[in-house]
């Protein structure tokens, strides 16, 4: 079983009347709320979050992309990637991800996740999702009624300038390049690809016929990501594709303290704020007409206005699935059932939410790492997992010797959490 | 009364889904259809079918062509498919009436192919943009009710345009129908027309309608003031979707306009 971190990186400084003051969080949320001073020093707490994530064990750290958010501060998450793989010497490097048909040209994308592989030592996984119809449609301009077919042709021409060792000309309807012969080329052949989603048919489709892992990324609750999954599974059986639960993966978010009270104590206020500014979002930027394809509108239903929903208390959360808490005793139990539910080899963990100082995440982040993550490691021990990097061994690979600069604290849950 | 038709344009070329009515002997009138597409022959068509042979297609992309929207790229994609639908039906030339999307449409045809149109009538055309009178935006709407906008009291939708039909498949259809305008006027609706606007030598006439979210009355302007010639007049008691909201009101003023030039 494999645990990843995932981080958002939300701006934690929005007021508490944000929502009288400011009509979305996306596309058109005020950027005087932003302060690049105070910007500055909350990136380097994000990335040094991330980095300590690696050091108490945990096997992958996840980037994405987002434009024009407040609760999403990375319209780059190549960026991102590059300053982790700077810092860190094991933890995959997993962009989950970036969004492939808004760069142009594509090949620009190939370069980068190249460079990236090369810089990182082969720990790089590319999440090539087709966006959110905010960060594509709206913010970049993207048009909705071509987005896909443009995915499609841009995952083809970058896995192509990825492998391809000729220079080649690629003539598409969106990019006409006449030498296509990227430099550098990646150390992993083929990176391995994840394509992160909600719960659309075509993307299941797009798994089984290339060979890729699916992530659920799904912040309705684990109740409704196992609905996703069962949809998923049974997709793949169908087309005969053979059961790996490694091909599978989903995002939760974890509240763990050293008893269940304090659980709800401390991360209550977190929440709050995460669900009162992260869900305060326009309908108007929820669909660009084109961006559903006829088939999942049909699958799905139609559209209804739903009024607001009121925000639920933690007991809610928990009991809704959207939220793990407790004691590591207690979150130990609920992952299992979770994994096992669900059959997903791995586990994308959300530790830091809304305005979450550094300090409790790095305690949420060590509490799971030395009581949750030994306990369950072992979990699909059965299964190979092909959509792990396969980075570099030493002596070639070369970064931040870690055996020499942690902690006896820190390799001590480096062995629980089952990392030589 | 009239016909829904499936023709077959050219050997490897487009089929067509129209919409025909009227008497064959009279005046040909190629109608072309808003962002919403036609949803029925309604009253519009049936006034207009009384003085002229109505030929109002789908065009690709739109209703039961929904699947022909790959095989459009662009503005003379969607010219060619115009003329050539004319050239199958033995019309040599005709009386172009656009609304919406449609009348950027018709005005790429009276600049590409004049010998084609006799008279050409622009409603609430699409296809200019101005900073100064961008409207409402057209595709950035509640999903719940995603062409509300369009008119000038949102609670019409559900009478003009959804009232009938399978509630999934009138959103379906709604949907589709904005993606194939999305295709075309994503995400500001500047087409490029304006620079050909001055080719025009065909009478024409541009309205505007004066509860239209989207298309400003001084829009109307604009697009008069680019075509040679042009006449202007305003719609009364109308949003975007003239055809559906004011079918008497536009179905006059063409008449009155296109046979006073005859």
């Amino acid at each position: 079983m494999k645990f990843h971190w995932f981080h958002g990186m939300p701006w934690p400084h929005l007021p508490p009347d944000f929502r009288d003051r400011s009509n979305s969080v996306w596309v058109d949320v005020d950027s005087r709320y932003y302060d690049p001073i105070v910007g500055h020093r909350l990136y380097h707490e994000y990335l040094d979050q991330m980095e300590y994530a690696e050091q108490v064990g945990f096997d992958g750290l996840i980037v994405n992309e987002h434009h024009q958010n407040a609760v999403g501060l990375m319209p780059s998450p190549q960026l991102m990637a590059a300053a982790l793989a700077r810092r860190t010497t094991r933890a995959a490097i997993i962009m989950l991800g970036t969004s492939l048909p808004l760069y142009n040209p594509p090949t620009r994308l190939a370069e980068e996740l190249a460079m990236l592989d090369v810089l990182s030592g082969g720990r790089l996984v590319a999440g090539l999702p087709v966006g959110t119809t905010m960060d594509a449609c709206f913010a970049y301009g993207a048009n909705p009624a071509t987005i896909r077919d443009r995915y499609r042709e841009h995952h083809d021409l970058v896995m192509r300038a990825l492998s391809e060792p000729e220079p080649f000309a690629w003539n598409g309807e969106f990019s006409k390049l006449r030498y296509v012969n990227i430099w550098p080329r990646p150390i992993q052949q083929p990176i391995p690809v994840w394509i992160p989603g909600g719960g659309s048919a075509e993307t299941w489709d797009f798994c089984a016929e290339m060979g890729y892992s699916y992530s659920c990324l799904s912040f309705d609750g684990r109740f409704h990501a196992e609905e996703v999954l069962d949809a998923y599974w049974s997709r793949l059986a169908e087309l005969a594709v053979p059961f790996n639960p490694y091909q599978g993966a989903v995002n939760q978010t974890f509240a763990v303290a050293e008893t269940d009270a304090e659980a709800r104590e401390r991360y209550d206020p977190h929440l709050h704020y995460n669900w009162y500014v992260g869900k305060h979002l326009d309908p108007r930027w929820a669909n660009a007409p084109g961006y559903t394809s006829e088939r999942t509108m049909r699958e799905s239903g139609a559209a209804t206005q739903a009024p607001p929903t009121p925000e639920p208390s933690f007991d809610e959360r928990i009991a809704s699935g959207t939220l793990i808490a407790g004691s590591p005793e207690s979150v130990t139990e609920q992952v299992e059932d979770l994994v096992k539910r669900l059959r997903v080899g791995h586990l994308i963990g959300v530790f830091q939410f809304g305005d979450m100082p550094t300090e409790l995440t790095n305690r949420n982040t060590r509490l799971f790492a030395e009581h949750v993550i030994p306990r369950l490691r072992h979990l699909w021990g059965e299964y190979v997992d092909h959509w792990s990097p396969t980075p570099l061994n030493r002596p070639e690979a070369i970064g931040r010797d870690q055996t020499e600069s942690k902690t006896s604290e820190q390799a001590e849950t480096l062995e629980l959490a089952g990392i030589n | 009364m009239a016909e829904l038709k499936t023709l077959d344009l050219r050997p490897g070329g487009q089929t067509a889904h129209v919409w025909e009515g009227g008497d064959p002997a009279s005046s040909a009138l190629l109608f072309l259809h808003p962002v919403t597409g036609i949803p029925r022959w309604g009253d519009a068509l049936e006034a207009l079918a009384k003085d002229f042979h109505v030929i109002a297609p789908y065009q690709p992309g739109w209703g039961p062509a929904k699947d022909d929207l790959p095989g459009v790229r662009d503005g003379l994609d969607l010219v060619l498919f115009n003329v050539d639908l004319l050239g199958t039906l033995g019309v040599d030339s005709a009386h172009v009436v656009g609304i919406s999307i449609g009348a950027w449409i018709g005005a790429e045809i009276a600049a590409i192919r004049p010998d084609a149109v006799q008279s050409l009538t622009l409603v609430n055309p699409l296809g200019l943009w101005s900073e100064n009178h961008p409207g409402e935006d057209l595709f950035a709407q509640h999903p719940g009710h995603p062409t509300a906008v369009l008119f000038s009291d949102p609670d019409k939708r559900a009478e003009l345009l959804m009232e009938g039909r399978d509630a999934l498949d009138a959103y379906v259809e709604e949907l589709l129908d904005l993606r194939a305008s999305a295709k075309f006027l994503w995400p500001i609706p500047d087409t490029g027309v304006g620079r050909r606007l001055m080719r025009i030598d065909t009478r024409t006439l541009v309205a505007t309608s004066a509860n239209d979210n989207i298309v400003a009355k001084e829009m109307g302007d604009i697009w008069r003031a680019a075509i040679p010639g042009a006449q202007s007049v305003e719609l009364a008691d109308s949003g975007h979707l003239a055809d559906l909201e004011a079918p008497e009101a536009l179905s006059n003023l063409v008449r009155d306009f296109t046979l006073s030039g005859a």
